[in-house]
C-alpha cells in the first residue's frame, strides 16, 4: 500500500471542518432548544442518539479552550460543562447533508442500534459506566461518515468494490486504501483529543486483541457492532456478517449465556429505538 | 475599582495647554455623579513619582512630550508588575498612531489629536471599565475575582435585596495537586468553574454570579428559593464527572494512594465539593464582612462529611422566613 494514498487520505480526512447530519436529528435538537425550560439531560439524551451530534459536542468540551482535552467521553457530561448556550452555536452551525440522506440514515441506525448493544454488554459484564462504553459504540463508524464527506469519490468506489466482489465495508476499504474507517477513527480521535478509551473502541473494534490501554471498550464495541449486525439493524454500509472473535467475549468473560441474555434484552431496545425516524 | 467609591483618577502628560482644558472638560460635575479628576502634568519627569506613589486610574500621555519620549513613560509603567495594570492611553498625531508599533510601545489604546471631546470620552471610559474587568478576573478561569464579588456582594447588602450566597471549595483537592501535578489540578478547577457557571446560569435567575476567589475557592450568589436546588445540582454534576480526571485505577478505587512526608502511605478519597451558604433575608446582613465570618463557620460543618455535600445557614429560620 502506498505512504502517499494513506497520507492524502488522512490529511483529507482531518481537514473536516463542518460534519453535516440528518436533517430529522437537527431539527429535533433545534426545536428542544428553543424551549427556555428544557434541561440539559434532555438535550444530552438528543443528542447522544445522533452520532455527528455526539462528536461535536466531545470534540468541543475537549478542545484545549476549555482547558481539559482527553477527560471527558459522556455527551452527558460534555453539556453540563458546555452549557445549553454553546450547544446553541454548535446546532446552529451544524449542516445537514442534502445528498445521501438514504444512505447515510442506515448508517445512523446501525451506529445507534451499536451504541445501545455496548450499553447492554457493558452492564452485563459488570462494568461501572455504561455510558463510556455506548459513546464508543455510537462514534464506531464515525470514519465512515468522515469520508463519505470529505472524499465522496473514495466511499463510491469501496460501495462499488463492496457490491461487485460480495465484500463487508471494512474488507473493501482495506483492498481499495490498505486501511479501514478504524484507521480513519484514530486519527480523528487523535485529532480532536478525544480521550483515550473513546479513541480505542473507536480504532480498536475490529482487532479488539490488540489493543493496549482499554481493551475492555474496544471488546465491548467489537461484540456490540456483531450483535447489531445479527439483527440486521440500520446497516454498515453492506449486509454482510461480520466474524465474531472469540477474544473479544474472553476479555469481557462473557459466556455464549450471556450474550444470549444480552441479544434478548437488545431486541426490545431495537424495537423501541426502530419507532425513531432518521431520514 | 475600589471598594470604596472615591472619585476616579485621569492623569494627563503634556505640555499642550489646549489639550489639557479639553480633557479637564471632558467630566463636567452632574449633579451627585463626580466623573473623574483630571490632574495635568506639563513635565513628564515630575509626573513619575506621583505615578508610582498613588498610581491613577488612567494614564494619557501625549506623544509629542518634550522631556521624556512618552514610550519611555510606557515602557517604565508597564514594566513592572506592580503597575502593569495601570491603562495607559497615548495622544497621538495621525501620523505617530500610523507609525506605532505595538509590539514595541505597551499602551493598551490611543486618541488622534486633536481630540474630538463626545468620542474621547467615550473611549476613555471603555478603556477603564475593560482595564477594571480584567485586572479582576481570575488568570485561570476568567471568573470575576475578588473585587468584582466584593463590590457585588456590598452592592446587593446596600440595596438590601434578598440573596443567597454560596461559598464553595473542593474536598481534597490539595491531596490530587500533589499527586498529579498542578496542571492537572488546574484542569479540576476549570471544570468546577464550569459546572458553576453553566448551573448558575440555568436557574434562569436575573440576580445571579459566578466568581473566583483564588485556588479551589469559588461564590455564587443566586436568588434565595433558589440556592437548595442549585446546591444539588453542582453536587450532582461534581460528583458525577470528577472521576474522569482521575487516572483509571485511582477512578476505579474510589479514591488516591499516596505516601505523607512521614513516608506513610496514605489513602485519599475522590474530590468532592463543600458549599456553605449565607442568606440576606430582609436586610439581616450589613457588611461583607459578615457574610465571610458566617460561612466560615458553615464551611466546618460541611467540612465535616467525606462525601460532597452543602450546609445552608441556620440563622433564616431563626428571622422567620420561608424555608
Amino acid at each position: 500500500m502506498s505512504e502517499d494514498l494513506k497520507t492524502e487520505i488522512k490529511d483529507r480526512a482531518l481537514e473536516i471542518r463542518n460534519l453535516p447530519t440528518l436533517p430529522l436529528a437537527l431539527t429535533e435538537v433545534s426545536t428542544l432548544l428553543d424551549d427556555p425550560e428544557v434541561s440539559t439531560d434532555e438535550v444530552a439524551r438528543v443528542i447522544g442518539r445522533d452520532q455527528v451530534l455526539s462528536a461535536k459536542v466531545l470534540k468541543m468540551v475537549n478542545s484545549p479552550v476549555y482547558g481539559f482535552p482527553g477527560r471527558i467521553g459522556s455527551v452527558q457530561h460534555s453539556l453540563v460543562l458546555l452549557g445549553l448556550n454553546v450547544i446553541r452555536g454548535v446546532i446552529i452551525s451544524t449542516s445537514v447533508f442534502d445528498i445521501m440522506v438514504e444512505s447515510m440514515a442506515g448508517l445512523w441506525e446501525h451506529s445507534l442500534g451499536c451504541a445501545t448493544a455496548c450499553q447492554r454488554l457493558a452492564r452485563r459484564a459488570g462494568f461501572k459506566d455504561p455510558e463510556e462504553y455506548s459513546v464508543a459504540g455510537l462514534l464506531h463508524d464515525l470514519g465512515k461518515v468522515v469520508t463519505a464527506c470529505q472524499m465522496p469519490d473514495v466511499k463510491a468506489r469501496i460501495d462499488e468494490v463492496v457490491a461487485a466482489d460480495d465484500l463487508t465495508y471494512f474488507e473493501a476499504e482495506r483492498k481499495l486504501l490498505g486501511f479501514g474507517h478504524d484507521r480513519i477513527n484514530a486519527w480523528i480521535a487523535e485529532h480532536w483529543k478525544l480521550p483515550l478509551r473513546l479513541k480505542e473502541g473507536m480504532a480498536m473494534h475490529h482487532k479488539p486483541q490488540l489493543a493496549q490501554y482499554y481493551p475492555d471498550v474496544a471488546a465491548v464495541v467489537h461484540i456490540g457492532d456483531f450483535l447489531t449486525r445479527v439483527y440486521e439493524f440500520g446497516s454498515g454500509g453492506d449486509d454482510q456478517a461480520v466474524p465474531l472473535k472469540p477474544e473479544a467475549l474472553k476479555l469481557l468473560k462473557l459466556t455464549m449465556c450471556d450474550l444470549e441474555v444480552v441479544l434478548d434484552e437488545l431486541e426490545g431496545d431495537l424495537s423501541e429505538i426502530a419507532g425513531l425516524r432518521f431520514a | 475599582m475600589s471598594a470604596i467609591d472615591l472619585p476616579r483618577r485621569v492623569f494627563l502628560l503634556s505640555e499642550d495647554r489646549e489639550l489639557a482644558r479639553t480633557l479637564d472638560g471632558l467630566w463636567p460635575v452632574e449633579g451627585q455623579i463626580a466623573g473623574p479628576v483630571v490632574s495635568v502634568f506639563a513635565r513628564g519627569r515630575s509626573a513619575l513619582e506621583e505615578i508610582f506613589e498613588q498610581p491613577p486610574d488612567l494614564l494619557l500621555v501625549d506623544g509629542r512630550l518634550a522631556d521624556l519620549p512618552f514610550t519611555e513613560v510606557v515602557a517604565l509603567v508597564k514594566g513592572e508588575n506592580v503597575y502593569r495594570q495601570l491603562p495607559v492611553v497615548a495622544c497621538l498625531t495621525p501620523a505617530a498612531a500610523a507609525a506605532l508599533d505595538p509590539a514595541a510601545v505597551e499602551i493598551d489604546d490611543f486618541l488622534l489629536l486633536p481630540i474630538e471631546p463626545a468620542v474621547a470620552r467615550a473611549r476613555l471610559e471603555l478603556t477603564m471599565s475593560r482595564a477594571a474587568r480584567s485586572l479582576d478576573a481570575n488568570p485561570l478561569s476568567r471568573l470575576p475575582g475578588n473585587t468584582s464579588i466584593i463590590s457585588r456582594i456590598q452592592n446587593l447588602i446596600d440595596l438590601r435585596q434578598d440573596f443567597a450566597l454560596a461559598y464553595v471549595d473542593l474536598d481534597h483537592f490539595k491531596s490530587f495537586n500533589d499527586a498529579y501535578g498542578f496542571a492537572r489540578g488546574d484542569e479540576v478547577l476549570l471544570m468546577t468553574a464550569r459546572i458553576l457557571a453553566n448551573t448558575v446560569r440555568d436557574l434562569g435567575a436575573a440576580l445571579s454570579f459566578v466568581g473566583h476567589v483564588g485556588g479551589d475557592d469559588f461564590v455564587c450568589i443566586v436568588p434565595v428559593e433558589l440556592a437548595e436546588k442549585a446546591c444539588l445540582r453542582i453536587i450532582d454534576s461534581f460528583d458525577r464527572i470528577v472521576p474522569s480526571f482521575y487516572d483509571p485505577a485511582d477512578a476505579v478505587r474510589g479514591g488516591l494512594r499516596s505516601t505523607d512526608r512521614q513516608g506513610q502511605l496514605r489513602e485519599f478519597p475522590l474530590m468532592a465539593v463543600s458549599i456553605a451558604v449565607v442568606f440576606n433575608l430582609g436586610g439581616s446582613l450589613t457588611h461583607f464582612g459578615q457574610v465571610s465570618a458566617i460561612a466560615a463557620g458553615l464551611k466546618k460543618k460541611a467540612k465535616e462529611k467525606v462525601k460532597s455535600s452543602y450546609v445552608l445557614d441556620r440563622r433564616r429560620e431563626g428571622n422567620g422566613q420561608p424555608a
